[in-house]
């Protein structure tokens, strides 16, 4: 708020990097500027930027392209950082130390050239449904601060990204705005009616000011019901984030803790009312600290808190009933009686108290007073939920569990103090929110992504990042982070004091004695927004549903996993790098990758929340996603394409030994052989090690002949009976396939092969993006198309589905007559991560699903690290070889290469 | 003095006679300690007639006492309980320990004991032990506050009172009428305690913002030496000057759409945030007042919204906070009329300062006298007439004899 003007960031270690980072971000506007010049230029697919920038990227192959292809008709789930924004809305949150930015950048989408996905879409009947009177606009929001007192930069910053330019920009969103030259920009806080001048000479923009009150509660509704893990609770550090219903959001109190604190209980969307506060606040904390203990800024004063102890100031209850308990009161002898209360009897003078003392007891007394104040007005009210934000909190573990505490110990533990992972920017994203028409009131949990890129466009504060969409900055910058310190820590938020940051690094922390004052600082990452985006509809229970296995909160369970994606790095980085040509500017975009990599597991590691809710398949996106960042668009790719071409060449021999059995037989071989082609993982540490023993067809034989029945978990029977002791055959089934190579080839094709024989629909669902090895949605009718080579069913199938469409296949007899055949069809799931996360999937998927009534889920990420315990309304399979020991103790009491084959008919 | 130790732990046979009735109790807290003892009057006993007399003109319908009484006054001192040595030799020199009257009946069989409250109660048991050579035993603080109110609230005629801009208005309370109230006790740290009965209570809040952290706050940021020194600073400073106004955030202007005036106090101490001052700049006087209205306010919003909590009509404020000091009780009224936009008003008490210790005073009496006769021989002071000792001065770092009540003692 306005009082507080001194710099919180003024930390003695800032200097060097703030002028590097000055540096970078020069260097970047002036490529910005660059760029703006080339106007409208029709922008290259962003891999091919990179690719050409290396220079020495060997010819490339058809997959590549059709990978471009696909990442850019696709909407952009995933962008991929070079790309411009070439739509762009602001809103400005202008607070005494801070400013807050929020904006929203948008790829326009480009002609659809995928005929599969065209005919997918007639198939399916997708609809890029006009259901809403304003559409929402795949795109990302971004989130930037930048302190008041450089206000500059964040003109500069504006000024680069034409940001300011958004508001009358012709194309799309705000079209039916009459395009004028007075160009507006919401803004709200107190510094929106100060600046406003500077905003007008400087962009010759003017600040249209919303209310702050507004602002809050539209910036908090829209978080609270957009983002999934945005609550939380902070209770004696440890940190959970709360699922909250959207149907059941309403009534809850907001206390905003600025200078003063407002308790603003919120009713429904736009409907609230300030109905209590309190003059202790922030700036009674900040204000009161600079006079007791002359430190220079709040966040010195927040550090030095962590140092205190507050006994020797606070008169605790033990110290006026002698150590004893005062336990008829509920009191125990630690309980603070009076705050500063042992002052007064001590013949001590200011100076006599370390100023840790009297933060961390300051800091206690207001935090405390907020939090009971703030309970009794919620008690008041009967509101369920005490939401707190404001810089006063700052991610600030012992704040936060103070807060906590005084709560639960008014409350008798009945009410829960909750925090919000934006909330430094509930007020910017109030602002956006109240341009109109900007179609983000319908957005649903399930349309928005948050990615955590490395170069989060930022700057101001502590550390300057590389504005987005500079790969070379990047890198350098990776480069020169890393040199700074000994050792690699974790990207936390840009702000010194743990603000909530966005995706940047601080300094390493010299790991001295202290406590970093940031140890429960979360990231703010950019929220995607992907309005394809859907809930796969065949969940019997999404409310309930919970797509990771495993908890990550479990400590010991983030240390191995921490281990296992460590330790396959460096194999991971060199495939990287050779998969990109292993030029020079491939190394070291190789070793920026890494350095990324490791810097996010690091800080996982250390605050395994910073991301929201850590489960193993957040883990392993973000790898994919860091690998992406540094361009390297299908590390697998020559690997994939090599297995491929091995496991297709013996195809026929196996359909053959497939037909020549009876049909019970058929069945089990099939799944046997589902289950033995799973062993080729990329994934999988111990499968990498078996690669170097045999050629792929000889371990593919060799696991399937080990594949002895009783499998660990065997539903096999109950699985028979269904496909045939029912003369009815399954409508429609989706497949979710797995790894490239023998996996599709050679264990899921031939399991779609029956079913299709059988008469039932075949979907196969593959990755939108590649991960790993895994297949991929556009790599998919390439190895269907030449499969059908060698296979008349499949071929009809592919060609009733339509993928075969413009590939160039000799049939084997040229007889086209036959086209009654149900049809083999290829969707994308939506994502580019090994694990599939059901509550966000492609609208093909949801599409198609409509008609599914079994659904097959191959491989571990697919099938236990994910949807393990997923239940769904028809019929499922679950089909994976466990690659792992520990995960095989954990998940199925059994040992590495047993085998799962669940089967749970529709419930 | 002789109190039948033994008897009293059995809690059995009243015994009383008039000579044995106890005259010092006390409440040790944390920074005061609060001395409440009996002196008798010259002419020790009244007869039946004169007090039924008074009883009937008064009203009170005490008609079946035929007791004897004893007429004296209570008085009311304090000592800081750092310097608890003065409070010894001052309970020394009056021989307050050894129960004042000079015809002990029994002055070997049983040894002097004390009834106090406070924590000190038990911190500084060794103490008493050593220089007195009395046990102190410990009331329950809560027990004796109530106790002390109660007793208060029913016997003293003019024991209640607004403060609203500075006029002090005496509230009349009907004995029937009184519960349930909430009782508002602001010492080191502050307790809140809905009271629905004599003996019925229920500590149901409180907060570690208190009448310890004005004190202890002020003396780091001024420097003074006292606590009353620091009130009277209070007195002559500015809290504009230090304090974060509505309207200074809002360019003087009110935000009137939530409610709130220019003048209203957006955050206590804000200003200290943006203005290059060291504390050395400010005048202690301005800061002395931003911290007091600082907690008076949050104590007053605090103890409303559990008043509101708990549908309780009336909030008495009392200790040693408060001290009739007539800016805190203006902050604490305005704070509750403000956060109950006007339909609660706080109430002080005259003798805010020493419920515990008349708490722990009347306690005698319910450990020796059967409960039912208690409650009659205590309603004291029938002809209650309350005389403030002219002689007080708050700057006076010693309490001593500050106020006494003019009383009489029913025993059974």
């Amino acid at each position: 708020m306005a009082g507080l003007k001194e710099d919180p960031f003024l930390e003695t270690n800032d200097i060097i990097e703030t002028r590097e980072g000055a540096e970078i971000k020069d260097a970047v506007i002036d490529k910005l500027g660059e760029e703006g010049s080339q106007g409208d230029r029709e922008m290259a697919p962003p891999a091919g930027n990179s690719i050409h920038r290396s220079g020495s990227r060997p010819q490339l192959d058809l997959s590549k392209a059709a990978i471009q292809g696909n990442s850019e008709d696709r909407d952009p789930t995933i962008l991929l950082p070079n790309q411009s924004d070439d739509i762009s809305h602001l809103a400005l949150d202008i607070g005494g130390s801070l400013i807050k930015l929020v904006y929203f950048s948008r790829h326009e989408d480009r002609p659809i050239n995928d005929r599969r996905k065209k005919t997918v879409k007639e198939r399916l009947g997708v609809s890029n449904g006009n259901r809403r009177s304003y559409p929402i606009l795949g795109g990302r929001l971004h989130f930037v601060k930048f302190e008041t007192r450089k206000i500059n930069e964040c003109l500069d910053f504006i000024s680069s990204k034409q940001l300011h330019l958004g508001g009358i920009d012709s194309h799309g969103w705000l079209s039916e705005t009459p395009a004028n030259c007075n160009a507006v920009i919401k803004a709200t806080g107190g510094g929106a009616y100060k600046f406003a001048e500077l905003f007008k000479e400087r962009l010759g923009v003017s600040l249209d000011k919303e209310d702050e009150m507004d602002c809050l509660v539209a910036g908090a509704n829209f978080l609270l019901k957009a983002i999934r893990h945005e609550a939380f609770t902070h209770m004696e550090g440890h940190k959970e984030f709360v699922q909250i219903d959207q149907n059941d959001l309403f009534p809850y109190l907001l206390v905003n803790i600025g200078s003063g604190v407002s308790m603003i209980k919120v009713d429904s969307d736009g409907k609230f009312e300030r109905v209590s506060g309190t003059n202790v606040g922030g700036g009674t904390y900040w204000g009161l600290g600079r006079l007791l203990t002359k430190c220079k800024s709040f966040d010195e004063l927040l550090e030095l808190s962590q140092r205190g102890d507050n006994r020797t100031i606070d008169m605790l209850v033990g110290d006026i009933y002698g150590g004893m308990d005062y336990s008829k009161i509920g009191l125990s002898a630690s309980t603070i009686a009076s705050s500063f209360g042992k002052a007064i009897s001590e013949k001590k003078e200011l100076e006599d108290y370390r100023p840790e003392d009297i933060s961390l007891s300051l800091l206690r007394m207001i935090s405390y007073n907020i939090g009971q104040i703030s309970y009794l007005n919620a008690l008041r009210f009967g509101l369920k939920r005490i939401f707190f934000g404001g810089f006063f909190i700052r991610g600030h573990a012992y704040t936060m569990d103070t807060i906590s505490f005084a709560v639960h110990f008014w409350s008798k533990g009945e009410a829960q103090a909750m925090f919000l992972r934006h909330e430094g920017f509930l007020g910017a994203l109030g602002a956006f929110m109240s341009y109109e028409k900007h179609g983000l009131d319908d957005l649903m949990v399930h349309q928005l992504v948050e990615r955590f890129p490395m170069g989060a466009p930022y700057t101001g504060g502590k550390i300057h990042g590389p504005p987005l969409g500079d790969l070379n900055e990047k890198i350098s910058w990776m480069e020169k982070f890393v040199l700074k310190g000994t050792e690699i820590t974790a990207p936390v938020p840009m702000a010194p004091s743990g603000t909530t940051g966005l995706g940047g690094f601080e300094v390493p922390s010299s790991k001295g004695g202290t406590l970093r004052s940031d140890a429960s600082a979360l990231n703010v990452g950019v929220l995607h927004l992907v309005p394809t985006l859907e809930v796969f509809p065949l969940l019997a229970d999404p409310k309930m549903y919970e797509p990771n296995t495993i908890d990550l909160s479990d400590h010991n369970e983030l240390e191995y996993w921490f281990t296992v994606l460590s330790e396959h790095l460096p194999d991971l980085v060199d495939k990287a790098v050779a998969s990109e040509g292993g030029t020079d500017d491939a190394k070291r975009r190789g070793d920026a990758f890494a350095r990324a990599f490791s810097a996010h597991l690091a800080r996982l590691m250390e605050e395994p929340a910073a991301y929201g809710k850590l489960g193993l398949a957040n883990l392993l996106e973000l790898r994919e996603e860091c690998l992406r960042e540094f361009h390297f668009v299908d590390a697998y790719r020559s690997i994939k394409q090599r297995e491929n071409e091995a496991s297709l060449a013996v195809l026929p021999d196996l359909l053959m030994e497939l037909d020549s059995m009876t049909e019970e037989t058929r069945l089990l071989t099939l799944v046997e052989g589902v289950l033995a082609a799973n062993i080729f993982d990329w994934g999988s540490r111990a499968c990498v090690d078996l690669y170097h023993k045999g050629t792929i067809i000889e371990i593919y034989r060799m696991s399937r002949n080990k594949m002895q029945r009783p499998w660990r978990v065997d539903d096999f029977d109950v699985f028979k009976e269904r496909m045939l002791g029912n003369p009815c055959p399954h409508k429609r089934a989706l497949l979710f396939v797995d790894n490239s190579g023998a996996d599709i080839v050679l264990g899921m094709l031939p399991l779609a092969r029956e079913l299709l024989r059988r008469g039932t629909e075949v979907v196969l669902v593959a990755n939108s993006l590649p991960a790993l090895n895994d297949v991929t949605a556009m790599e998919l009718p390439d190895i269907v198309a030449e499969a059908a080579k060698h296979c008349d069913i499949l071929r009809r199938a592919a060609e009733a589905g339509g993928l075969l469409v413009d590939a160039m296949i000799n049939t084997l007899d040229g007889s086209k007559e036959n086209s009654s055949s149900v049809p083999l069809m290829v969707v994308e799931n939506g994502c580019g991560s090994p694990c599939i996360d059901l509550r966000q999937v492609s609208s093909e998927l949801a599409a198609a699903a409509k008609d599914a009534d079994l659904i097959i889920l191959e491989g571990m990420g697919r099938a236990l690290h994910t949807n393990f315990n997923a239940r769904f309304k028809c019929d499922a399979l679950k089909l994976a070889m466990v690659k792992n020991q520990r995960l095989a103790e954990k998940l199925i009491k059994g040992k590495i290469y047993d085998c799962v084959c669940r089967y749970e008919p529709a419930s | 003095m002789d109190l039948r130790h033994n008897e009293i732990e059995g809690n059995s046979e009243p015994t009383q006679s008039l000579g044995q009735t106890s005259h010092l109790a006390l409440d040790i807290g944390g920074s005061l300690i609060k001395v409440v003892y009996f002196s008798i009057s010259r002419d020790n006993c009244i007869d039946r007639e004169q007090e039924s007399s008074a009883n009937d003109t008064l009203g009170f319908s005490n008609g079946n006492c035929k007791h004897p009484i004893l007429q004296g006054r209570l008085h009311f001192a304090k000592f800081e309980t750092s310097k608890i040595n003065d409070c010894l030799e001052f309970i020394s020199s009056k021989k307050l320990h050894l129960g004042g009257f000079q015809h002990h009946e029994n002055p070997g069989k049983n040894k002097n004991f004390i009834k106090a409250t406070g924590g000190g109660a038990y911190k500084f048991t060794e103490l008493f032990k050593e220089n007195l050579g009395i046990d102190l035993d410990k009331e329950d603080e809560m027990d004796c506050l109530v106790a002390g109110a109660n007793f208060l609230l029913k016997a003293v005629h003019h024991e209640a009172y607004t403060y609203i801009d500075g006029q002090k208005e005496f509230v009349q309370i009907d004995q029937n009428d009184l519960y349930p109230y909430l009782l508002v006790n602001i010492g080191s740290g502050v307790s809140m305690i809905k009271v629905d009965g004599d003996g019925k209570f229920e500590r149901v809040s409180g907060t570690n913002v208190g009448g310890g952290t004005f004190w202890g706050l002020g003396r780091l940021l001024t420097k003074c030496k006292s606590f009353d020194e620091l009130l009277e600073l209070s007195h002559q400073g500015n809290n504009r000057v230090i304090d974060m106004l509505v309207g200074d955030i809002y360019g003087g202007m009110d935000y009137s759409k939530i409610g709130l005036l220019s003048t209203t106090i957006a955050s206590s101490f804000g200003k200290a945030v943006s203005d290059n001052k060291e504390l050395e700049d400010y005048k202690p006087e301005d800061v002395a007042r931003s911290l007091l209205r600082m907690i008076s306010n949050n104590i007053g919003q605090i103890s409303y919204l559990n008043a509101l909590r708990f549908g309780l009509k009336r909030i008495f404020f009392g200790g040693f906070f408060i001290r009739g000091q007539p800016y805190t009780m203006d902050t604490i009224s305005v704070a509750v009329h403000f956060w109950s936009k006007g339909e609660a008003k706080a109430m002080f008490l005259q003798h805010e300062g020493f419920l515990g210790a008349l708490g722990a005073y009347v306690s005698y009496a319910k450990h020796s006298i059967d409960d039912l006769v208690c409650n009659q021989s205590m309603q004291l002071p029938v002809s209650a007439s309350y005389t403030a000792d002219p002689n007080y001065n708050p700057l006076n770092g010693d309490f001593n004899d500050n106020e006494s009540i003019q009383c009489s003692v029913y025993a059974a």
